[in-house]
């Protein structure tokens, strides 16, 4: 088992804050794709089970939710995707869900969020942190080649759906999502573009989002879907909730936010979804990690351009 | 004739054009001075100098270091006085790199020359810089006057070492010191700050804590960084001085700086209290008063950050005054800052705040520290505001200070007063809704413990101990199960197999808390707990309650608690018997090696290797 105890080591690395080597991320991301392409769309898991929201890279922040949560693989997780952006350390957060992925793949699932994509990534930080701390953009082009790997919803003990952000106007049924050619870029409308994009809110059917993309789909789309799938809940995160989080028309709808004081400022607390194997609920709600538990962002290596 | 050949490039390059060649041979100047022999390089080398120090910054700095290392080669510390000429002009110089080196050099080259040398061309030296028109002469002129008063240390080495310290004439001394207080009178700000600088060396202290005016008198001007450094250097000026010097030169200064307009400069005071106040045995109480009545007018301050440098040196500074000063003047200042504002000073204050115990004597302690205590205690940081990013602490911190004090404040207070007094505290600490404040109750709980005694511990501590193993948070169960080894450790086997233990290894919990768990979190925290205890009880236990709890969890529905009883079981099989392992254990992992779950199989596997 030469590759499980490498694999330890570089978990142990990306615990501490400190990113893999570039073929070592190489490696990762051919070991994940393989778990990752026998993967349904609408992934099956076990309860027990803990619910995680948007991480966005604060790394310090994941860490205090695995101190509240425990680690993996004495507890199971389930993140809802958004792993990356906005947050200082993309690049470590993904790689370390990633490697767990790797070594527990049935302790730990990850579906894909709308900013696991290249287009996005470009934009909110995970390509400049990449190509800062790795002096090329290499190791952004595994991960993205991954994120096309990632499931895109999930089905605890088939009550529980969980999905990034919601509902789609051309899916009445999970069979619908089953048939979904994943493995490509997000695009820019259509049912894999909506799980990912849209926002449930307090109206009848189906509205406009002002992301510009994906819907706004309300309580009774959600009884609709629910009923006709025989589903209890569904899960998703995708929007910052201050309390950590929300449930939404009579309980049928719950958003979890796992991203404490938001990009650093908002101030919000973040919550974890716990779930024991009879499905019963126990949200834990946890602040930001304390100053003197994080790290000041590393002085990086000059890249190898420089030498 | 050959030898010299290279020295004779060297020499040449010296005056080459390019400033790459001049810059070397710069740097291998001792060789050109060894192979010219003394007296050339006193009579042509130097004078050469002399003349090219026109040049480029860069060398300049070179030359400069080159110098302060030259004595040897011009012949020795007799005719030292040679180099003070080059250096003196790379003083006068507009690049700061090049003054400071040559002041630098300057210092070097005065530290090995003998006292009357000193006299003859170093003073004068130090009155001309400091007579110049322009100012960065003037600057230099600031670090020379430690030399020019001749009681740096001097290099042992020196043979012409002088035992006694430097007897300046009295008008002398007086010319130099008049000449220092002009510099801190300077119109520059430049010069002043470079003079405040300076103010802290030995030398300017001396004789008997004479200081030069400007320093007694009003402040060193308007610009904030001079009257920074001039804060920062009475602490090395008080430390130096004798208790009444102190008293009568460093704490006017500290007054006067308490009133500064600048926060910044307010705040620095902390820092050089203690030291003027140094020991108290030797103060009067009314003179001790003074820094008494200075230090409440910064714990009164309009500006947090001075309020919070006063909270974080109380204790420090308490410690030089008398008891009933600390009692009369300091406690009623702290009763205000624990109601402070701020959750910064707050916090502060908490860390600090038991310092005074042991200062004021147990009657004042109950009297009025431990209210506030009990205060701080109870303090919820109310803030509306999201917390700075900058400086973001958690919320908790006044409380989470103060929690690491208990133990102190118990050996202080005595069993009887803890039980009554801050017992229903720490009950309510214990299910805090910070997980961090639990966290530290559960940490300082077995140095408490130990304090308490096994009874005190069983009636009232031991219930909250067993709840922790139930929390919520995995970080708490964790150390609520190091908490119950220490506990075995401390109470004995005995005590806590019949207390502990059945309570620590159960799987089921009858009775929910508020930060409840649920069921497979208990089978693991069972399972760690095992493993925690399994080196520290006997075998009794051991095969008694400890493997049969294991066991008992193989078929647990759960695959987490399976691989976990899995990793238990490997880390038992050393610590029992072989035929044990044969006949109960491995039948056991062998059904777990073919597990459906390929984690539970991977650990059973590890597992089964090490039964041999």
């Amino acid at each position: 088992m030469a590759g499980t105890s490498d694999l330890d080591r570089q978990i142990e690395q990306l615990r501490r804050c400190e990113y893999i080597k570039e073929a070592e991320v190489k490696a990762l991301c051919a070991k994940a794709r393989e778990i990752l392409v026998e993967e349904s769309n609408v992934q099956r898991v076990d309860a027990p089970v803990t619910i995680c929201g948007d991480i966005h890279g604060q790394f310090y922040d994941l860490k205090e939710l695995f101190k509240v949560g425990g680690d993996v693989p004495d507890a199971n997780y389930l993140f809802m995707g958004d792993f990356v952006d906005r947050g200082f350390y993309s690049v470590e957060t993904f790689l370390l869900l990633l490697a767990l992925k790797v070594r527990y793949p049935d302790r730990i699932t990850l579906i894909r969020g709308n900013h696991e994509s290249r287009q996005i990534t470009q934009v909110y930080g995970f390509y400049d942190e990449c190509l800062r701390k790795y002096g090329s953009v290499n190791v952004w082009r595994y991960c993205t080649e991954i994120f096309d790997y990632l499931s895109l919803s999930s089905l605890i003990e088939d009550k529980i759906f969980c999905v990034h952000g919601g509902l789609s106007p051309s899916i009445n049924t999970l069979d619908q999502i089953r048939v979904i050619d994943r493995k490509q870029e997000v695009p820019h409308d259509g049912a894999m573009c909506d799980l990912m994009w849209s926002d449930p809110e307090d109206i009848d059917g189906w509205g406009l989002s002002p992301r510009g993309a994906g819907y706004l789909f309300g309580g009774d789309v959600v009884a609709q879907f629910s009923s006709t799938n025989s589903i209890d809940l569904i899960a998703r995160a995708h929007q910052l909730v201050m309390e950590g989080y929300k449930h939404m028309f009579n309980d049928t709808l719950v958003t979890v936010w796992s991203a404490p004081n938001y990009c650093y400022r908002c101030g919000n607390v973040a919550a974890i979804l716990e779930l024991d194997e009879h499905l019963n609920k126990n949200f834990k709600i946890f602040e930001a990690a304390p100053q003197d538990q994080r790290g000041v962002p590393a002085k990086k290596p000059a890249p190898d351009y420089f030498l | 004739e050959q030898s010299l050949y290279p020295v004779a490039v060297l020499i040449d390059e010296l005056k080459h054009e390019d400033i790459q060649l001049r810059l070397n041979s710069i740097r291998r100047l001792s060789t050109i001075a060894v192979a010219l022999g003394p007296e050339r390089t006193r009579n042509e080398l130097i004078p050469f100098l002399n003349e090219s120090i026109d040049d480029e910054d860069e060398v300049l700095v070179a030359l400069a270091e080159e110098l302060g290392g030259f004595v040897e080669y011009v012949g020795g510390l007799e005719y030292a006085p040679v180099l003070l000429g080059p250096l003196e002009t790379l003083a006068t110089v507009e690049e700061t790199l090049v003054r400071d080196k040559s002041v630098e050099a300057l210092n070097k080259v005065s530290r090995q020359v003998p006292v009357a040398h000193l006299l003859e061309h170093l003073v004068p030296l130090v009155l001309r810089l400091q007579a110049n028109d322009w100012f960065t002469s003037r600057i230099s002129a600031c670090g020379l006057f430690a030399a020019a008063y001749g009681e740096q240390p001097r290099l042992p080495s020196s043979p012409l070492l002088s035992p006694q310290p430097t007897s300046l004439s009295a008008p002398l001394s007086a010319e130099i010191r008049a000449s220092f207080t002009q510099l801190c009178h300077d119109d520059t700000p430049m010069v002043r700050r470079a003079a405040a600088s300076n103010l802290g060396s030995r030398q300017l202290a001396q004789p008997h804590g004479r200081l030069p005016r400007p320093l007694v008198g009003p402040p060193l001007g308007l610009f904030l960084q001079v009257r920074l450094l001039a804060v920062e250097n009475c602490v090395g000026v008080g430390q130096l001085l004798s208790v009444s010097a102190n008293q009568a030169v460093v704490l006017p200064i500290v007054r006067s700086v308490s009133q500064d307009r600048s926060w910044r400069v307010r705040r620095d005071p902390a820092e050089i209290q203690p030291i003027s106040s140094r020991a108290p045995a030797e103060l009067q109480p009314r003179s001790s008063r003074d820094p008494a009545e200075i230090h409440r007018s910064r714990e009164g301050d309009p500006e947090a950050e001075v309020r919070t440098a006063a909270a974080v040196k109380l204790a420090a500074f308490s410690r030089m005054l008398a008891p009933e000063l600390v009692v009369s003047q300091i406690l009623p200042a702290v009763a205000e800052l624990c109601s402070d504002g701020s959750q910064h000073v707050r916090a502060s204050l908490a860390s600090d705040i038991m310092g005074l115990a042991p200062l004021v004597g147990k009657g004042a302690t109950i009297e009025t520290l431990l209210p506030l205590f009990l205060q701080l205690l109870k303090d919820e940081f109310p803030e509306a505001a999201p917390p700075h990013p900058a400086r973001s602490r958690p919320r908790s911190a006044v409380r989470l200070n103060l929690i690491g004090a208990l133990p102190a404040v118990n050996a202080l207070l005595g069993v009887e007063l803890l039980a009554t007094a801050l017992l229903p505290a720490i009950e309510e600490l214990a299910e805090d809704r910070q997980w961090r404040v639990r966290l530290a109750v559960v940490d300082c709980m077995p140095p408490l413990a130990a304090q308490l005694g096994v009874a005190f511990f069983e009636e009232k501590l031991c219930a909250m101990c067993v709840r922790w193993l139930q929390d919520c948070v995995y970080t708490i169960r964790e150390s609520a199960i190091a908490n119950v080894r220490k506990l075995t450790e401390l109470f004995g086997l005995e005590w806590a197999a019949a207390h502990l233990i059945p309570k620590a290894t159960r799987t089921r919990t009858p009775t929910p808390t508020p930060h409840h768990t649920h069921p497979p979190h208990t089978a693991r925290r069972a399972l760690s707990t095992v493993s925690s205890l399994a080196t520290v009880v006997g075998s009794d236990v051991l095969y008694g309650s400890l493997l049969p709890a294991v066991l008992g969890m193989v078929s647990d529905a759960v695959p987490n608690v399976r691989f976990n009883v899995a990793k238990t079981l490997q880390m038992l099989v050393p610590l029992l018997e072989p035929g044990l392992v044969a006949s109960q254990v491995k039948p056991k992992l062998l059904e777990l090696s073919e597990d459906h779950d390929k984690d539970v199989q991977y650990f059973a596997q590890r597992a089964l290797a090490c039964c041999g």
